[in-house]
């Protein structure tokens, strides 16, 4: 072949290489890009007086004056639409039977738009549940539900090759000769008044606690049962992980006996995470009974042995890289092995340990699939420390998933399931990067 | 000597944790996904009301609310179908009773997307689409598209309703695609033009759905048993739960006027007393 | 300074009898007593097997193997019910197959770049990109296929693929082209090289240029039902599976000692000549190992397969369909376990844990392999 050609495959090779490198790249921040810009917008975003309601009634958070100042404003804004609401009422008592049933409908189903909107009608029956009580806290939500209080959506299937197509109807239009016609336009020129809609910075969401299933409020009992879980799973995994890589790197020789421990470790990492929690289910709870039922015990249990292989390795080759001369010189100072593992070792590989421990606290804090069976549940309050031996807690990982697929109004919560993966990713990728600084450390130190 | 001390102290700690949980200030509910929004409700609303109490939800699925209660790992088995005999047999057998409380109606309500111009459905045709004897929409007078059969997972009381009502124990299509929640099929239906599937009344929003033999799924034809495929939800407890608990009230708050409320408010049918 | 035996330790080299003694024990009770805390995984290992086979094994007493490998049918609610896992088994092979399509050749791509391509501040660089794919946690990738690509695949499914042949075909066909060209110069005599080389390489571009057109078309025309399929999860998984990959394939290049390297630069092979003739044999073993357990990551993820694949136990039609729904192991495991019932021992019950079997005994397969193929590489290596 001709050397022109041999360097232009040498050049494509190259180029293969790197694309695969850009590819690997482009993964990252497409995947990461619309996680990390929508999840920012469950803290930022544009609030209503709605959410300065919740966060006043719920938290006692907020100016009171200036909350019940802009209460006010609001009240006096949307007394017009209630005063029309009400004269189509009796406007609708005096039509004739067969119109008053349809019209009834329909305008049921624009008082529940308005009360979507806006929230209970004040001096009205006050509802049980606080979806009902309150409005729309959030603009952009508001902004949906006015289209839909505005346009009628209905759809043209006149073509009959295929699928309808969506056809929006003012209402106003099937209202038009009765009261209600004008409050439309109303609502279309006097929503910002009604709402009060302003650049909010909540940070709340991830130290509130949640109210009617996700719906208001924050996030804090899921992230405080992703700590508590993680950090358990840490206080069982970390001392048998580095007592077993001591064991590993400094005692154990080359017999055979070592190398089937070392397959089991290897198998133990290579277990599917499902698995792990169908044998967390039957063992702690079923046959040691740590805990009557699910708790956070037994899912940190599970998520320990989970992580426990990951950690052997990671602090196994930390203590493999110290020096051997740090060893030899203990021991000719005349400690015992023991001390001057304890002494010298240990303290030379800490950093390099520490960062597996790091790693694995973000493993622990991200896995699902372990705690489905063992711990996790999609309501329930914030644990206090000695309730976690006995009661299971929400956790992100599950409860992304629970609002993401079973509940009973997901694109409500959006916002909050972004939210959540936001917290989550967020949470394991700094206790990446420290990994990472931590490893830069070490590494600078060893080549000093 | 301070080890044994600091051993004993911690110890005697979860000793008193443990006592602690025992006097049932946490209630756990396990169980049907179906029922998932009015368990949450009614556990919102009842913490409210007595803020020394934590109720759990676990949303899991009927078959593990039977048998979580079963195991005694749950005071309340929530489940969108009546308990299998080989179920109450197992409660039996671990010297358990298991009582029924109705907390409410529920219809399946056959979804399609809103561009659907489908006009209704017999209880055949759905059959037929769900054992794939009808493929594509064209049979039925719509546009020439493939069906895409969305069904609950096997493992939701609300898939053996489905089972029961509208199969009579015909094999689901193969096809069939199977998703894990009420909340899911509603979204896979509504991102869908050519899909079909069942839900709760309560996951209605933003779908269209089909009268079936000519009624409409609303609370109304549920509560006037008209809608062929309706179904009663449940709680279940361990005996009737002792008065003046915090399990009987929460149990039975179904009953209430502010219960019923929570229920109609939640999309599902309360029901009559 | 107080050692662990309480004692004091002089700074004295002559210990006498007592201590030498004392410290014998001590270190042998410690040398055991770690071990013990190592057999901890050992123990665990054991449970899980014993657990899982305990509840896996009355399974195939109540029904047999065939059902199980065989049956395509699974109702297991049905009355009567059945529970043929082949659909399941298949789907989970699919999808593994998929992400491998996608990890492995990015996997060992990154790799080979990683280690002899890039300049050291650049992989400084990418390693962190490689690790922040590892750390992510499976139920967010999940929730991107889910709620991001699965919209994306069904409204603009079509485009999508087809920006993805493009990408992949039009540099490929260019550079068929180029070499075609050279090729056929390379045969004829030298003065009319010029003119052959331009034609055959036009002629090769365009006919590759014209075959990807008709392949766009195709995919451009193509609706896709459903977004939730195999193919969303093959490729988020491959993206799972990649860092597996690219680490391990990473370690067994860099094993490769630069000896082989620069004996194949001073023979005058390009570089792409020593890594595909020289280096990639070589390392050849520790990149199948990196493959295998990049498959065994992507058949044994959970969160992702149940949110995203479809969850219909068929097996697709044609076999290669990714477009179509599958089920997998993992997912059935996880949704499934809610009705089964512990308590009266069903079928049902038993059935999750016959599959949980077979993934423990999959993944144990894999990893000896991987284990045996590494420790034989690193023998010869040593060898040689």
């Amino acid at each position: 072949m001709r050397t022109e050609t041999r360097g232009m495959l040498d050049r494509a090779f190259t180029g293969t290489g790197v694309f695969s490198i850009l590819l690997l790249v482009a993964a990252l921040l497409v995947i990461l890009a619309p996680l990390a810009v929508r999840g920012l917008k469950a803290v930022v975003f544009q609030g209503t007086v709605e959410h300065r309601r919740v966060l006043l009634d719920k938290f006692g958070r907020g100016d009171r004056a200036a909350v019940q100042a802009e209460i006010a404003e609001v009240v006096e804004a949307r007394a017009p639409v209630y005063v029309m609401m009400d004269r189509f009422q009796s406007e609708v008592e005096a039509m004739p039977l067969s119109q008053r049933r349809k019209m009834r409908a329909e305008f049921q189903e624009v008082r529940k738009l308005v009360g979507a909107i806006l929230g209970d009608r004040s001096g009205g029956p006050a509802s049980l549940l606080m979806r009902n009580q309150y409005g729309a806290t959030r603009w952009d939500r508001a902004q949906v539900k006015l289209q839909a209080l505005l346009f009628a959506e209905t759809w043209d299937y006149s073509d009959n090759s295929s699928f309808g197509k969506k056809v929006h109807t003012p209402r106003a239009e099937r209202f038009s000769g009765t009261a209600l016609e004008p409050m439309f336009g109303y609502f279309r020129g006097n929503i910002g008044r009604m709402l009060l809609p302003r650049r909010t910075v909540y940070w709340g969401f991830f130290t509130d606690d949640s109210f009617d299933s996700h719906l208001f409020g924050g996030i804090w009992p899921e992230l405080l049962g992703t700590l508590y879980l993680a950090v358990g799973a840490m206080l069982f995994a970390v001392p048998a992980g580095i007592l077993a890589a001591i064991f590993f790197a400094e005692y154990a020789g080359d017999s055979w006996a070592v190398g089937f421990l070392r397959t089991c470790v290897s198998t133990l990492a290579g277990v599917p995470s499902i698995v792990f929690g169908l044998f967390g289910l039957a063992f702690f709870i079923g046959v040691v009974r740590v805990s009557p039922s699910k708790s956070v015990l037994a899912g940190s249990l599970t998520l320990a042995l989970m992580i426990l292989p990951t950690l052997i390795r990671t602090a196994e080759e930390a203590i493999r890289a110290v020096p051997q001369t740090y060893r030899e010189a203990a021991l000719s100072l005349g400690g015992s092995r023991w001390h001057t593992i304890v002494s010298v070792v240990l303290p030379a590989a800490l950093p390099g340990i520490l960062t597996g421990v790091v790693i694995s606290l973000g493993r622990a804090a991200g896995e699902t699939a372990p705690i489905i069976f063992t711990a996790a549940v999609s309501v329930g309050k914030p644990l206090r420390l000695w309730q976690t031996l006995t009661q299971p807690t929400p956790a992100l990982p599950w409860n992304i998933y629970n609002l993401a697929t079973e509940h009973e109004a997901v694109e409500e919560v959006r916002h909050v399931q972004y939210g959540m993966v936001f917290a989550l990713v967020g949470m394991v990728l700094l206790l990446n990067l420290a990994a990472i600084v931590l490893r830069a450390r070490v590494a600078r130190k060893l080549r000093a | 000597m301070k080890a044994k001390l600091a051993v004993l102290v911690a110890v005697g700690l979860m000793g008193a944790a443990v006592g602690r949980a025992g006097d049932n200030q946490a209630i756990a509910v396990d169980g049907s996904t179906t029922v998932g929004p009015i368990a949450k409700a009614f556990a919102e609303f009842y913490m409210n009301r007595n803020p020394g109490v934590n109720i759990t939800v676990s949303e899991s699925g009927s078959g593990n609310g039977a048998k979580s209660l079963m195991n005694a790992s749950c005071d309340v088995g929530a489940m969108s179908r009546p308990m299998k005999p080989s179920e109450v047999k197992g409660m039996e057998d671990s010297g358990r009773l298991a009582k029924a409380h109705i907390v409410a109606m529920d219809g399946l309500a056959i979804a399609v997307h809103p561009s659907n111009p489908l006009k209704g459905l017999t209880l055949a045709q759905i059959r037929d689409i769900y054992t794939g004897k009808i493929r594509n929409w064209k049979e039925l007078g719509g546009p020439d598209q493939a069906i895409v059969v969305i069904s609950r997972d096997t493992n939701s009381g609300t898939y053996e309703c489905f089972e029961t009502l509208v199969m009579n124990q015909a094999k689901m299509f193969e096809k069939t695609e199977y998703v894990g929640s009420n909340g899911a099929v509603r979204q896979r239906v509504m991102d869908t033009p050519a899909a079909i599937g069942y839900v709760g009344l309560a996951f209605t929003e933003g779908v269209k759905t089909v009268p079936v033999d000519g009624v409409e799924a609303t609370m109304d034809t549920v509560v006037e048993k008209k809608y062929p495929i309706a179904r009663p939800l449940f709680f279940y407890t361990n005996g009737m739960p002792k008065k003046g608990t915090h399990l009987e009230s929460f149990v039975n708050l179904y009953k209430t006027e502010e219960g019923r409320r929570i229920v109609e408010d939640t999309g599902f049918v309360p029901v009559a007393l | 300074m107080i050692d662990s035996t309480g004692c004091r330790c002089r700074p004295s080299l002559v210990l006498d009898d007592r201590t030498r003694i004392r410290q014998r024990i001590l270190e042998t009770a410690g040398r055991w007593t770690l071990g013990a805390v190592t057999s901890l995984s050992l123990v665990a290992v054991l449970f899980i097997i014993l657990f899982i086979a305990r509840d896996a094994l009355p399974f195939f007493r109540l029904r047999g193997l065939m059902e199980f490998f065989a049956d395509k049918q699974w109702y297991p609610s049905g009355a009567p019910p059945h529970f043929g896992a082949l659909t399941i088994l298949y789907g989970s092979g699919l999808v593994a197959l998929g992400a491998a399509l996608v990890a492995v050749p990015l996997g060992i791509g990154a790799a080979i770049c990683l280690s002899d391509i890039l300049p050291f501040r650049a992989r400084q660089a990418v390693k962190p990109v490689i690790e922040m794919l590892a750390a992510i946690p499976s139920v967010a990738y999940g929730f991107f296929a889910l709620v991001v690509f699965a919209p994306a695949l069904q409204e603009r499914g079509g485009l999508i693929l087809s920006v993805v042949a493009v990408a992949l075909g039009a540099p490929l066909a260019l550079l068929a082209g180029f070499v075609a060209g050279d090729l056929v110069a390379d045969a004829v005599p030298e003065q009319r090289r010029g003119t052959h080389r331009v034609l055959a390489g036009f002629a090769v571009t365009i006919t590759g240029l014209h075959l990807l057109g008709g392949l766009v078309e195709q995919l451009a025309g193509l609706r896709i039902a459903s977004g939730t399929n195999a193919l969303n999860v093959s490729l988020i998984l491959g993206i799972m599976a990649l860092p597996t990959v690219v680490s391990i394939s990473e370690d067994a290049l860099q094993s490769v000692g630069r000896e082989l390297r620069e004996g194949s630069y001073a023979l005058g092979a390009t570089r792409a000549e020593t890594l595909l003739r020289v280096v990639a044999p070589a390392a050849g073993s520790g990149i199948a190992a990196a493959v295998i357990l990049g498959i065994m990551r992507a058949i044994g993820e959970t969160m992702v397969v149940w949110m995203a694949s479809g969850n219909a136990a068929q097996i697709p039609q044609p076999w290669f369909n990714f477009l179509e729904p599958v089920r997998t192991l993992t997912a059935t495991i996880a949704g499934d376990m809610g009705e089964a019932d512990q308590m009266t021992g069903s079928e049902r019950y038993h059935v999750l844990f016959a599959m949980a079997l077979v993934l423990l005994v999959f993944s144990f397969a894999c990893n000896t392999t991987s284990e045996l193929i590494l420790r034989r590489s690193r023998r010869k290596l040593r060898g040689g």
